[in-house]
């Protein structure tokens, strides 16, 4: 450990310690099952992690001061410990054993910030769903002018170059935005099966990067600092210009301007460490905000669907994949295979209403859903928040409307009204605006516009719309696209039927 | 064509297609035996398929198809089968000349794919306030790799600018995010209204934006090829190098030469970077330009750059194609 604590702008580095006593050390490694402490320890008793978990040893020069009340003796080597958590791993055992063992026998002096990070890493793979990520949009800027100072610089839209991304040259120019008065360390994790990179930043609030940093006021025994410590995550996906970030957890109590403002301090930070010279980036948000990282990744991924959601998806499976030289015909969704017998055929054939009904429910779903919004697909999307600004439907439509469960989907359904409303977009149009607003208001005071707000909440919203079309509790043919949720959007404004901001373009 | 028509009035679609089955069986065993020594189910349904698809599509069915709806029917095919009542077989011809039909726009349309690269459909938006009454285009973009077709990238444009009705604007796509099409769009297809743009960039001429559809097509599949050969040129790296590192150059240990290259991967979005591993655990980075131009070549050793062998490799700057040689000759060279 230093000697010398000297304010610096250094980061911290990954073999600080910090007190095996510490509530914070305690409360993560008691969040992880068995097997993963176990698999942990053994990690960090291999090849190049040992540097930055150095276990506690039996020391060969004073081997008289062996405490006999020691529960937990040390080991005389790394290999002998390394088979000790090799037998353990075969035996069976309480959780609390081995993080006993980890935190008052072979770790007693502290774990370092390198292994708090892991620990932190195992947790999150093992409960994916723990971190609320929020995608945004890496998007070029426009190189300033020359001699023009204080130039709010603009999103280059014609611009054909694709951000990239090196990580040590983004952590390297990360450090540079950090503030002396803070400190942080990052560690660097992919996930097995997971096609992102994760980096933890673990930021704390002190001038030193030494051991003085954790220990807060020296003497008084307990960490005050690392309490008022704040952990973000940001995942950088393999191949694409989106990167997602997580809300800032704090370890000890926090006021929530505080965690915003690192979240704000990472959003700025984050672009500038990504632009480099003639090469300037910004950050935009793109309303997409769930825990399953799987659904980030297939709407703001590296993959084809990014902006083919809902019923556009069959466009961007495999599954649908011919090839021209095939020229079987392809045999349409839900139809009978060809090959099946004629009694099979025959038996089908008496449909009474309702089975018709539930036939053409399931079909309109396909048509509306695609391959997406399954149950078992594993892209769910917990919370959709919908700000609907549309006038209130019109007795002739409100009639038409069965039931209001889906009440968003009232205006735009008859077809009076959508004539309508295009001649209204026309008008709109031509005062001006690109983005129609406000004038719409004054133009038919007659209409009333009530806010309505509508959240959907669940493991897998979509999913659940489309067994509610399935089941032919929403009539899946007057249902508006954004509840198919085609826009991959969790948060939207809905203006003539439609997100506002995203008039059909994923762009 | 009198038996085959016969057999078809005779009994219309199923037993059609069971004839076809037997038909296809015998056909294929004359042909292809040892296929159908393990004549497994899944296999005769495909061939049943392609037989059901060749036959609808010739033209002689056709023709008798059409033949036997429009005439006055005879009273000997009506004779022939007294079971099934004249409606139903009616409308199971209707049915065959339905999908004869729909086979035959299916032909044409995996024709016109096969022989152009980029195809333009019609595809009409599901969602009830589309715009544009739902009217959306749809282009189709194939690629190929290893002479196999892959699953094609799609761009859909609609129409969302009532004033403005012939202009166009993306809805939806595959296109991944490695391929500028933002940039693109901006450039070949800007919105109608002149933007309000805040730098003064010498944008105050008023000339109204005008849309360039094919030359949007052109560009963008122009970086979509790109995109994919360069894809292309790295698992051929991988594949040339990998061949080596496995078997002749294996010491006795199992241990590699320091020199072989142990592990080649793309490293950035676009595909223009790409990592070298050595079995010595150096690390070397590639950049390629647009047309597969070696533009800059590092390597890194355990003390960070390793000018020594960025020399000797990088003398011969050509294209990526290249390095692989290049790369062997080094591995088995310092041995």
């Amino acid at each position: 450990m230093a000697r010398f604590s000297v304010p610096t702008k250094a980061r911290l580095p990954s073999s600080l310690r910090v007190d095996s006593s510490n509530p914070a050390v305690v409360k993560s490694l008691n969040r992880l099952s068995r097997e993963a402490l176990i698999s942990l320890a053994l990690n960090w008793l291999e090849g190049d992690a040992i540097a930055n978990a150095v276990p506690y040893l039996e020391r060969k020069s004073d081997e008289d001061e062996i405490d006999p009340d020691d529960v937990y003796p040390p080991c005389a080597s790394v290999q002998q410990l390394y088979e000790l958590y090799v037998d353990m791993q075969q035996q069976k055992g309480l959780k609390r054993d081995v993080a006993n063992r980890i935190l008052e026998g072979d770790w007693r002096h502290g774990l370092s910030l390198y292994q708090l990070a892991m620990v932190d890493f195992y947790h999150l793979e093992e409960h994916p769903m723990s971190q609320k990520w929020t995608a945004y949009k890496i998007l070029p800027l426009k190189p300033p002018t020359k001699g023009v100072e204080d130039e709010v610089l603009r999103v280059d839209d014609k611009a054909l170059s694709v951000p990239r991304f090196h990580p040590s040259t983004f952590l390297q120019s990360l450090q540079d935005q950090v503030l002396p008065d803070i400190k942080a360390h990052y560690h660097f994790h992919r996930p097995k099966d997971l096609p992102v990179l994760l980096l933890r930043i673990f930021v704390i609030e002190s001038p030193y990067n030494s051991s003085l940093a954790l220990s807060g006021v020296a003497g008084n025994g307990t960490a005050t600092n690392f309490s008022s410590s704040r952990t973000v995550y940001l995942a950088f996906p393999d191949g694409s210009s989106h990167i997602y970030i997580t809300k800032s957890q704090a370890n000890g109590p926090a006021t929530g301007g505080e965690s915003r403002s690192l979240q704000n301090l990472i959003v700025q930070g984050v672009p500038k460490a990504l632009s480099r010279p003639r090469e300037r980036y910004t950050l935009k948000p793109t309303n997409l905000t769930s825990r399953n990282l799987e659904t980030l990744l297939d709407k703001r991924g590296p993959g084809r669907g990014n902006a083919a959601g809902g019923g556009w998806s069959i466009y961007a499976s495999e599954k649908n994949k011919k090839s021209p030289l095939d020229a079987t015909l392809p045999s349409p969704p839900l139809s009978r295979d060809s090959s099946l017998s004629d009694k099979s055929r025959k038996r089908l054939k008496p449909l009474n209403s309702d089975q018709r009904a539930a036939k053409r429910a399931k079909l309109v779903a396909q048509a509306r859903f695609g391959d997406s919004g399954l149950v078992n697909d594993g892209k769910g999307i917990e919370r959709i928040d919908v700000l609907l600004e549309d006038p209130f439907p019109t007795p002739v439509s409100a009639e038409k409307l069965g039931s209001g469960k889906d009440k968003g989907d009232a205006p735009g359904e008859a077809p009076s009204v959508s004539a309508r409303r295009r001649t209204l977009d026309a008008a709109l149009r031509q005062t001006g605006d690109d983005d129609d607003e406000e004038a719409s208001d004054s133009k038919n005071p007659s209409q009333w516009r009530p806010t309505v707000q509508i959240t959907f909440q669940g493991n897998h919203v979509f999913a659940g719309i489309r067994q509610l079309v399935e089941a032919g509790i929403i009539d899946g043919e007057r249902m508006p696209g954004w509840m198919t949720g085609e826009d991959g959007v969790t948060l939207g404004i809905v203006k003539h039927g439609r997100i506002k901001g995203n008039k059909g373009s994923g762009l | 064509m009198d038996p085959t028509l016969d057999e078809l009035q005779v009994d219309p679609l199923d037993e059609e297609i069971a004839s076809l089955k037997q038909q296809g069986n015998t056909r294929a065993r004359k042909l292809t035996a040892p296929l159908h020594l393990v004549p497994t189910v899944a296999h005769l349904r495909k061939t049943l398929k392609i037989e059901c698809s060749t036959i609808l599509s010739s033209p002689s069915i056709q023709e008798a198809l059409i033949s036997s709806l429009n005439p006055q029917p005879s009273a000997r095919s009506a004779a022939l089968r007294p079971r099934k009542p004249r409606r139903s077989a009616e409308r199971d011809e209707q049915l065959l000349l339905a999908r004869s039909k729909q086979q035959e726009a299916y032909n044409q349309q995996c024709l016109y794919r096969i022989a152009a690269s980029v195809t333009a459909f019609k595809v009409r938006d599901p969602d009830p306030s589309a715009v544009d009454g739902g009217h959306v285009l749809g282009l189709r973009f194939e690629i190929m790799t290893r002479g196999q077709f892959l699953q094609p990238y799609y761009v859909m444009l609609n129409r969302p600018y009532p004033g403005n009705a012939k202009f166009l604007r993306i809805h939806r796509h595959t296109v991944p995010p490695a391929i500028p099409l933002p940039g693109l769009a901006a450039r070949h297809l800007p919105a109608p209204k002149q933007q309000i743009e805040g730098g003064g960039e010498g944008d105050t001429l008023p000339l109204p934006p005008k849309q360039d559809l094919e030359r949007f097509v052109k560009s963008l599949r122009r970086e979509i090829m790109r995109y994919h050969n360069r894809l292309g040129v790295s698992a051929d790296l991988r594949r040339s190098l990998g061949a080596h590192s496995s078997h002749s150059l294996m010491a006795a240990d199992g241990s590699l030469p320091p020199n072989t290259i142990v592990d080649v991967s793309i490293a950035d979005t676009e595909a223009k970077q790409i990592r070298l591993t050595w079995a010595d655990e150096r690390n070397g980075r590639l950049a390629m330009d647009d047309d597969g131009r070696v533009v800059k070549f590092m390597v890194f050793g355990a003390e960070g750059r390793d000018w020594e062998t960025t020399r000797q490799l990088g003398e011969s700057q050509g294209r990526v194609e290249d390095v692989a040689k290049m790369l062997e000759e080094y591995a088995a060279g310092r041995e």
